[in-house]
């Protein structure tokens, strides 16, 4: 399988770092918001409840010193509350609001506008009064600031301090996903290009078990797979190797036997030429001569002279019929195209409904005996098919001679037929054969209805076109 | 009847009406005109010794202040001082308050060195200092607390005076046969013992009366000292004499509208008198001492 690039959007490890990173981000931005929010809300709180609480209890306890207008103790002790780190400022009025204590950056008249809750401030200081009474009787009233500077502090180190935390968290998360993405995808990667190379027929590949986890797992499977794998294959290929071989041997063996076929015929032909031939010959010249010699005898000699004529007149058909099947004189005597000229003629007498031309280019004398043989046979073989199977209207031979192959095509427009079929096949297989012999390729292009074409290809090489 | 008559009749009627417009009209519109004199000196301070907690000092005598303040139609605030000592210095020195409660022997020094002049005086026969002990304490008599510890108001206190007067005529030398435990208040006097701090308790007559039901129910009475005039009421010399005369007038007539009673029973006092300065002058024995 090729190997393909991915895009960013694809990458495993992208899209595992993408949406962790994102719901780190989204989660920890609503944590770190909802921090903040109640520290705020904290933080406020507190304050308005310290302040209230204090002034409260300031005013209870003034209330005494106010009605003793003892204001230098209280002075005293309202002076160590000043110390309180977010007391901004703290005025006691008498019941005319006229400041008797001011501790602090205590704020000019008009005083402050009062506050109920720190959310509210805008100067920065929590401002908040408390009527003193004494037994219900109001002696006075407390002002208190608190300054919002602290708390404000604090809350922006406790939103640095969980941003900050919260940011380390992300490039940790980032980081961690980032190595194990980077692990797991580099695992994968390997199990990848391994299964690639299994594929190109590299089994000697073995992936190292890192870890005892779903990945180191799969590789045990891979490694398993690829020993099982390599194992059939080399079964598969023996096999294949030993099938090869027989049907080399095969092959030899048929086309051993094609040669020593047409040895045996071009012998019989020559035999039956040359010895019953001969003894036709004889027989025909003495059955002449016995006519001629019985003219004036009895007419039973003369009607046996003649009907001997006959017989060995039809032998000798017969005779020449067969050789002509076993060995056309033809092929060695014109040469292949006009022994191919001959059968197709011989042929189209025998199919008179059936138009067939035939087509040569190129040179084809000094082809030598063993193609010619072929390219006869199976032309002969397929035009034996012809008349036997394809109803054919036309058939176009072309014989096509290039600089270094041969090419044949028998085509007609016939019926075709179903290569599939097993008992079709015969006769095709003796043509692949006899073309594969010769180091040739054979095709068929056949389809029902729409007639049949075949076409070999044979190499021509020096010792090919010798004569 | 003719119409003569009728119209005699008509403007005799509007002649009553107009009479009685004017009669009622007409408090009201004096009302400033008498008040002016107390105005000028507005606010007036209201001076209590702090004989009691100034929680409760503010809550018996707030009332009383109002009161005041209602009818003088002026802002009267109510003070006091951290101790006795104070309140005597204030009021000697300072002269501090523009009326003065406070203990009879510090009015007769007020009147003395301050010249604070006496309005009016609680309207009651006279008052004492008791010394008071835990019921269940095995204290009976006097000489029963020598080498005992016994509360008291700081030494300038009335009832310090008193209960020392009276130990050293039962012949017991207070700074030598007793410990005497100083408490800043007649409450705080009390609760010494009450809480067993201390053995006894010396404290005025009136405070004790005014203590809780079951604080007074707890305790035991050993002995009382003489009498002394009840607490005087005086003003400071600068106020306006008409002002004082309408404060004193507002007091001693106090019982007489249904506030002024409310005032008196919330105080636990019969009503207010005019005050006679001869009473107190016995007292300078008691502060020679």
């Amino acid at each position: 399988m090729p190997r393909k690039s991915i895009t960013l959007f694809q990458s495993l490890r992208f899209r595992l770092i993408a949406s962790v990173v994102s719901i780190e981000i989204i989660m920890l931005s609503l944590l770190v918001w909802n921090n903040i929010s109640i520290i705020q809300a904290t933080h406020t709180d507190r304050l308005r409840d310290t302040a209230k609480s204090m002034i409260q209890q300031i005013a209870r306890t003034s209330g005494n010193y106010m009605v003793a207008v003892d204001y230098a103790t209280l002075e005293d002790y309202l002076g160590n509350i000043i110390e309180y780190q977010e007391l901004s400022y703290l005025v006691v009025l008498d019941r005319d609001e006229h400041a008797v204590i001011a501790l602090g950056e205590f704020p000019v008249q008009p005083w402050p506008v009062l506050e109920t809750h720190p959310a509210q401030v805008t100067d920065g200081v929590f401002d908040v009064s408390e009527v003193i009474t004494v037994a219900g009787q109001p002696m006075g009233r407390v002002l208190m600031g608190f300054s919002l500077s602290l708390m404000d502090e604090a809350i922006r180190k406790s939103r640095t301090r969980g941003i900050s935390i919260a940011a380390a968290e992300i490039v940790l998360t980032v980081i961690v996903t980032v190595l194990i993405g980077l692990g797991l995808t580099r695992r994968l990667g390997i199990l990848a290009a391994a299964a690639q190379k299994v594929g190109k027929g590299d089994y000697s590949i073995k992936i190292p078990v890192e870890a005892a986890d779903e990945v180191g797992k799969t590789a045990s499977a891979f490694n398993y797979m690829v020993t099982e794998v390599s194992n059939r294959t080399q079964q598969l290929e023996d096999a294949e190797s030993q099938s090869r071989t027989l049907l080399a041997e095969n092959r030899n063996l048929v086309h051993a036997s094609l040669n020593v076929q047409e040895e045996e015929r071009k012998y019989l032909a020559r035999e039956l030429h040359d010895e019953l031939g001969q003894c036709i010959t004889a027989i025909q010249a003495d059955a002449e001569s016995i006519y001629d010699l019985s003219r004036d005898c009895d007419t039973r000699i003369k009607t046996s002279a003649t009907a001997i004529l006959d017989v060995s007149s039809r032998i000798y058909e017969v005779v020449h019929s067969m050789m002509q099947r076993l060995r056309p004189g033809i092929l060695d005597d014109l040469g292949l195209v006009e022994a191919l000229k001959d059968a197709l003629a011989a042929w189209q007498e025998r199919n008179p409904d059936t138009q067939s031309r035939f087509n040569v280019t190129g040179g084809l004398a000094n082809l030598g005996e063993r193609i010619n043989i072929t390219v006869y046979r199976i032309v002969q073989e397929c035009l034996t098919n012809i008349t036997k199977h394809a109803q054919a209207e036309n058939v176009t031979i072309t014989l096509t001679r290039a600089a270094d192959f041969l090419l044949l095509n028998i085509k007609d427009d016939g019926r075709g037929m179903d290569v599939s079929a097993p008992h079709s096949r015969l006769g095709l297989i003796g043509m692949r054969e006899r073309a594969e012999a010769l180091g040739g390729e054979f095709s068929l292009d056949a389809r029902e209805g729409e007639g049949l074409s075949i076409t070999i290809t044979v190499p021509l090489t020096r010792g090919e076109t010798r004569v | 009847m003719s119409i003569s008559q009728w119209y005699a009749g008509k403007i005799r009627s509007a002649c009553v009406v107009l009479c009685c417009s004017l009669i009622l009209v007409f408090p009201v519109l004096a009302d400033p005109e008498e008040n002016r004199s107390c105005q000028e000196s507005a606010p007036l301070v209201f001076g209590i010794l702090p004989f009691i907690s100034a929680e409760q000092l503010v809550f018996r005598f707030a009332p009383l202040v109002n009161y005041l303040s209602d009818n003088l139609q002026v802002p009267v605030r109510l003070e006091t001082a951290p101790d006795f000592v104070e309140f005597a210095r204030r009021t000697h020195e300072e002269s501090q308050y523009d009326i003065l409660f406070t203990a009879p022997h510090f009015f007769t020094r007020a009147n003395q060195k301050a010249d604070y002049r006496l309005i009016a005086s609680v309207d009651s026969p006279e008052m004492w200092a008791v010394i008071v002990v835990p019921k269940q304490s095995e204290i009976h008599t006097l000489h029963d607390l020598e080498g005992k510890r016994l509360a008291t108001v700081p030494p300038l206190g009335l009832a310090t005076l008193l209960v020392r007067k009276t130990l050293f005529e039962a012949g017991i030398d207070p700074d030598v046969e007793l410990d005497m435990v100083i408490t800043p208040t007649h409450d705080a006097s009390l609760l010494s013992s009450y809480h067993g701090v201390t053995d006894a308790s010396a404290l005025m007559q009136p405070p004790f009366e005014a203590a809780s039901k079951k604080v007074r129910d707890s305790m035991r009475i050993i002995a009382r000292t003489e009498s002394t005039p009840h607490i005087p009421i005086s003003v400071a010399p600068w106020l306006d004499e008409a002002c004082a005369a309408e404060i004193a007038e507002l007091l001693v007539n106090m019982g007489s509208t249904p506030e002024g009673k409310a005032v008196l029973q919330h105080n636990r006092f019969t009503g207010y008198r005019q005050g006679d300065p001869a009473v107190y002058e016995s007292l300078n024995d008691l502060l020679s001492r």
